[in-house]
Parts: structure tokens; sequence; C-alpha cells
């Protein structure tokens, strides 16, 4: 049940955190909004950091730079988030956001790309997928 | 309309390719260490195209309202219930609510118009789209997970 309660606030925070950088960039433009929101996030995160101290040594030369550097993809991807909302409203972004998102992460997993365990599709997954997009038609209607 | 579709798709696609690359980095360190450094980078990102595309109006604070400083603090709070909703739930399962919970959320906001966003006004249409969206997300995620966890439980009864 606590479970629960944790996936359904993790999901709203998900979409107000979209919600709040629309706001935000109405009033200062969507890159010093990004930075702002994630300047303090990262303080935030920061501080947790130094009570857990969670760090193993020797990370830096085990992860591959390319992972290490995919930290920097919120960029885009607030910008991109943050212009649909302001264009297509929260309802229709978060639906094709969450369609590419499955997509992409099915296309690696059957591909076995960045070294993901290969996974093989599924009939449920391609049904999925499809429900999902004829939803969006609906919303589109 | 077409360019905020195809933007969310790419938003969609990055999420996607960074939650895998999130994953490595997480394993190889720790979860404090992964968010730290990933809000870091992300912030670091940001600011070097602020400077290239606003300049000096990076810095025009004015605008900013005593609430904006917390709004980091949303990007937080994702990682803790993500984390204890996994642990509790399983990924399938936490995954599956936390999506179908993103999207009430957006309705939700679109009805209502809060924070002084542009209103969507909500339609039986929006209601029947949002609901078969989430039958699809179940349908990914859940559809076949039966036989998933079976051959797990054979697994772990097997050690």
């Amino acid at each position: 049940m606590r479970g629960i309660v944790f996936a359904i606030l993790g999901g709203a925070c998900i979409t107000l955190q979209g919600v709040a950088n629309a706001r935000i960039s109405q009033d200062m433009g969507t890159w010093p909004a990004a930075s702002v929101t994630q300047l303090t996030g990262f303080l935030m995160a920061l501080v947790i950091l130094s009570f857990v101290r969670d760090s193993k040594q020797y990370w830096v030369r085990q992860v591959n730079p390319l992972y290490v550097l995919g930290g920097a993809l919120a960029a885009p991807i607030i910008f991109s988030e943050v212009t649909a909302i302001r264009h297509i409203g929260v309802t229709l972004t978060i639906s094709a956001l969450l369609i590419a998102q499955l997509s992409l992460t099915f296309v690696i997993d059957a591909g076995g790309w960045f070294g993901v365990a290969k996974k093989r599709i599924t009939a449920a997954q391609c049904i999925g997928i499809a429900m999902m997009i004829a939803g969006v038609l609906f919303l589109k209607m | 309309m077409a360019g905020g579709l195809v933007l969310a798709l790419i938003a969609g696609a990055l999420v996607s390719l960074q939650n895998i690359f999130n994953n490595r980095v997480n394993a190889a360190t720790g979860l404090w260490s992964t968010t730290t450094l990933v809000l870091g980078l992300g912030f670091a990102a940001s600011f070097i195209i602020s400077l290239a595309v606003e300049g000096t109006a990076t810095f025009q604070l004015d605008q900013m309202k005593p609430w904006y400083w917390i709004s980091g603090v949303i990007g937080v709070g994702v990682v803790i219930c993500l984390v204890q909703a996994t642990k509790m739930l399983g990924p399938t399962f936490a995954i599956s609510i936390v999506m179908t919970s993103q999207l009430g959320f957006a309705l939700l906001w679109d009805s209502m118009g809060w924070l002084g966003l542009a209103k969507v006004p909500f339609t039986i249409n929006q209601l029947i789209g949002v609901l078969v969206i989430i039958g699809g997300i179940l349908v990914f995620k859940l559809g076949g997970s039966q036989e998933k966890q079976e051959a797990r439980k054979v697994r772990e009864g097997g050690e």
C-alpha cells in the first residue's frame, strides 16, 4: 500500500516538474528556467549526498563516459518538454512522451543495445503501444 | 500542433536513453551520487546553452518568484518516490502506477489550468483517450509478466 502511494506521488511529481518548468519558462525563458530548477535540485541532492555518502571508490574508471554524460541530456529533455507543454498542453505532451519513452526502451531491449540484456518482443508490448497511439488519436479528436 | 508533438516524442526518446545511462552510473556508484551527477550535468548544460542563447539575460533574475527556487526540489522528490515504490512493488508494477499517475495528473492540470498555464477544456474524448493510453501502458507492462514472474519463482526456488 505504501509502495502504491509512493508510485502515485512519484508520477504526480514528474508531471508537476514539467508544469513548473513550463510556468517558470513563461517568465524568464526556457534555458534560464531549466538552469534554475536544476541548480536547486543539484544543491539539494548534494546536501543529501553529503549525509548518505553512497559513492563507491574508483567509480569514475568503471563507468563508460557516455553514460556519465547522459546527465546532460536533461537540457534537451526539459527544453522539448516545456516547449511541447506550451504548444499542445500537458496531457498530449505526457502521452506522446510516454509513447516514445516506452517504444525506444522496447527497441533497445529487443536489440540489446548499450549492453542491456536482450529481451524478446512480446505481442502484449506491441498491442500496448498500439493502444497508446489510439488513445492519443482520441485526445486529438 | 505537429511541432509540439514531435518535441514531446523527442523528449520521451531522450528520457528512455537517460534512464538506461543513469542505471549504468547508478550500478557503479550509488543512488545519490548518480542523482547529484545527473542534476549537476543537466544544470551545466542548460547554463552553457542559456549563456549562448540568452547572453547576459541569463542573470536577469528580477522575474524570479521565490517558489522558483524550490522547484528543483521536486526532482529530488521524484527520485525518492520512485526508489521507494520500486523497492516495495518491483519495477514493473511501480512504473505502471507511476505512468498512470503522470497521465492522470496531466489531465487534471490541463482541466484546472493551475499555476496559470493555458487551460485545456476537459472533454469526454480526453477522458476516453487517457483511459485507453493507461490501458495500453498496463497491457505493455503487465501483459505476459505472469510467465516472467513464474520463471523468477522457479529460479529463486532452485537456488
